[in-house]
């Protein structure tokens, strides 16, 4: 086992995998820019690193810095978390050159992974489905027209190098073909300056759901089964759970073999996720292969009794994985909610400020992974992910209450969370019934709003007591208005600047 | 005491009287007597009859943030004039607000305690009092009743006496 681990990264991963280490006997080295300087994974961590701007490119994403800093503390390995360098396959190569363990896959790895029509192209080898389509250089309409009949209706003509829905063309019908690719590369022109496309079948109803891998360096591979993703905003998860409600034990099986046998043919290393998309019809397709630990890893943990982090280590340190494909069991129901400091009734937007105060609920089988605390500055710098909250229960509908419990006695004041909008979203009849796809929030909530009803009076009553409480004496002393006839007695809530 | 809350461009008027741990809340013709406790800074636990409600309540730099059930709040304090008042320290003796002196309860040379009340000044149909902020003789009161005040004018100079 390594004797001293760099982490490379910044709040709750950070401290999660700081602890890990900890409890190993492992000295650990935090590294963090200015805007951090009194984040909770630097006060915990053994030693830590200023590295200075908070800017990511001089900081969290600068390679150089990082790899000299690791150098001169001595440290042995680095652990690159999740985000930032995590998936930089330039990272791992600068680690191994310099003599430092990448706690991860090889570079390779990570770089065949990084190109999302390579990846798919080399996992299809291994018999492992993926989405029906066309990825070819030839660009000409008559070979697009050719490709999009083969794969047939609904297809999804795609930019190549888009985002954002941008260049993207779902087409229904042979005769909107021609049109949609042509609108599609205009599109992609104008926005990318390139108009490559490609075109995919279309799943309708997806869901998002992912494989847990363990592998080590001698050829061991084995899978933590699934974890549900389909609660996403702007395509980022907000809620994700295990087992998925959707999964047959058959189908549970043939999309683990799947994976493992996925991971097994591009020689994976270490910890990593298979993401799939499953359809309507329960047919499931390879969508990529993210060659880190995830962000929602502790809903795994909760299930299977697993710590990934300490499996990351030891593996990385060149162990075997001891664990059998059959020792791995799933048990009880783990959901898991990321604490954002955004506004889900203005787009998400994220929400800059000092927290004032931040409580965390407490009880059993109630997990906070959380880089924050009172006091903390959110810097524009940075994801605005505050925490994550994971639950454990017997079974899927006890999760959803206890996790409605917790977010309900969840403090953060200060910035505008997304803390009341995760529990409509759990407390909704479809999600209760598990009918869920990738499409739920803007299905259900799209024009959400907090506060339609305006200030409840238990928090008029609240601030009236407050008020009374700490109002100095000399403040606001008297008033004509104790007077019970005068017009304020009777005006109530009224609206001002609309 | 008169309060008025501001969240999301909507004004809330609230009258609030304590006596103890009881307060007496007026909102939109209702009137709620609760009790509550705070259990420690900004930690509530108030009882409206069978009812308990739990908050949280912390001052930001010029909102306070209220959390009742998982749901938080941003509210403002606000004044009726939509002027700021002035900060206004132990020893302050300027008007508070723009307004109207409706009453002036001494005559220079005339000698106050502490906390005695030298003028009032109506604005928006509220009374403000000026307060002496420490024992002394009136050496000099700039305003008469029914003078326009503005707000940050010194309305009176008292000389202090030692105890």
């Amino acid at each position: 086992m390594f004797k001293k681990v760099l982490v490379a990264n910044r709040g709750e991963i950070a401290v999660r995998i700081i602890k890990a280490c900890q409890e190993m006997g492992v000295k650990t080295v935090a590294v963090y820019s200015e805007a951090d300087r009194t984040s909770p994974h630097v006060e915990i961590a053994d030693e830590s690193i200023n590295l200075g701007d908070p800017t990511p490119s001089e900081s969290y994403l600068n390679i150089a810095k990082i790899i000299k800093n690791a150098t001169s503390v001595k440290a042995e390995a680095i652990h690159p978390g999740y985000g930032f360098l995590a998936e930089n396959p330039d990272f791992a190569k600068a680690c191994a050159d310099t003599g430092i363990k990448f706690i991860g896959p090889t570079p390779e790895v990570i770089r065949l992974m990084g190109d999302k029509i390579e990846a798919k192209k080399t996992i299809a080898h291994a018999n492992v489905p993926v989405i029906p389509g066309y990825h070819g250089v030839k660009q000409d309409l008559a070979t697009l027209l050719k490709e999009g009949k083969k794969i047939g209706f609904p297809l999804l003509v795609k930019a190549t190098a888009g985002g954002g829905g941008k260049g993207m063309r779902i087409v229904h019908a042979e005769s909107e073909l021609e049109q949609s690719i042509e609108s599609a590369k205009r599109e992609a022109k104008s926005a990318f300056g390139n108009d490559s496309v490609f075109l995919e079948q279309y799943i309708d109803k997806p869901r998002h759901i992912e494989f847990q891998i363990l592998a080590d360096e001698h050829g061991h591979v084995i899978h933590l089964y699934e974890r549900e993703c389909s609660i996403q905003r702007r395509h980022q998860k907000i809620i994700e759970e295990t087992p998925s409600p959707v999964l047959t034990p058959t189908l549970r099986e043939a999309m683990g073999t799947a994976a493992v046998a996925a991971a097994k043919t591009v020689g994976y290393t270490n910890a990593g996720t298979i993401e799939f998309m499953v359809d309507a019809k329960h047919n499931f397709y390879f969508m990529e292969m993210n060659t880190r630990l995830q962000v929602e890893h502790p809903i795994t943990e909760a299930t299977t009794g697993i710590d990934l982090v300490k499996w990351q280590l030891r593996i990385a340190s060149g162990m075997d994985l001891t664990l059998k494909q059959s020792d791995i069991t799933q048990r009880g129901h783990a959901l898991e909610c990321r604490i954002y400091a955004e506004d889900p009734s203005n787009g998400f937007l994220p929400s800059i400020g000092t927290l004032e105060k931040v409580e965390i609920p407490i009880g059993p089988n109630i997990r906070n992974d959380t880089g924050v605390e009172t006091h903390f500055h959110v810097s524009p710098y940075y994801d605005p992910m505050l925490a994550k909250l994971t639950v454990y229960s017997e079974n899927r509908e006890e999760s959803i209450n206890k996790m409605i419990w917790a977010l309900s006695h969840y403090v953060v004041l200060g910035v505008t969370t997304n803390i009341s909008f995760l529990k409509k979203v759990l407390d909704h009849p479809k999600f209760r019934e598990g009918n869920i796809t990738t499409h739920f929030i803007n299905d259900h909530f799209k024009d959400w709003l907090v506060t339609k009803e305006g200030l409840p009076l238990d928090a008029l009553l609240a601030l009236a007591v407050y008020d009374s409480l700490h109002t100095q004496r000399q403040e606001v002393v008297r008033y004509k208005e104790a007077d019970p006839h005068s017009p304020w007695q009777h005006v109530g809530r009224w609206r001002i600047g609309v | 005491m008169f309060i008025n809350y501001e969240h999301n461009n909507h004004v809330y008027h609230v009258i609030v009287e304590r006596r103890d741990n009881q307060f007496f809340i007026t909102y939109d013709n209702n009137e709620y007597t609760v009790t509550a406790t705070e259990l420690k800074p900004g930690q509530l636990v108030i009882s409206l009859g069978e009812r308990v409600i739990k908050s949280v309540i912390s001052q930001g730099e010029d909102s306070k943030f209220v959390f009742i059930d998982g749901n938080v709040f941003k509210v403002k304090r606000i004044e009726l004039t939509g002027r700021k008042k002035t900060g206004k320290k132990e020893s302050d003796l300027n008007s508070p607000i723009s307004g109207t002196v409706v009453k002036v309860k001494v005559k220079e040379g005339a000698l106050v305690k502490k906390d005695d009340v030298l003028l009032v000044i109506e604005a928006m149909k509220m009374e403000y009092l000026i307060h002496s902020p420490y024992k002394g003789k009136i050496k000099k009161v700039y305003f008469k009743e029914k003078d326009q005040i503005e707000i940050g004018q010194l309305t009176a100079e008292i000389e202090k006496e030692e105890d």
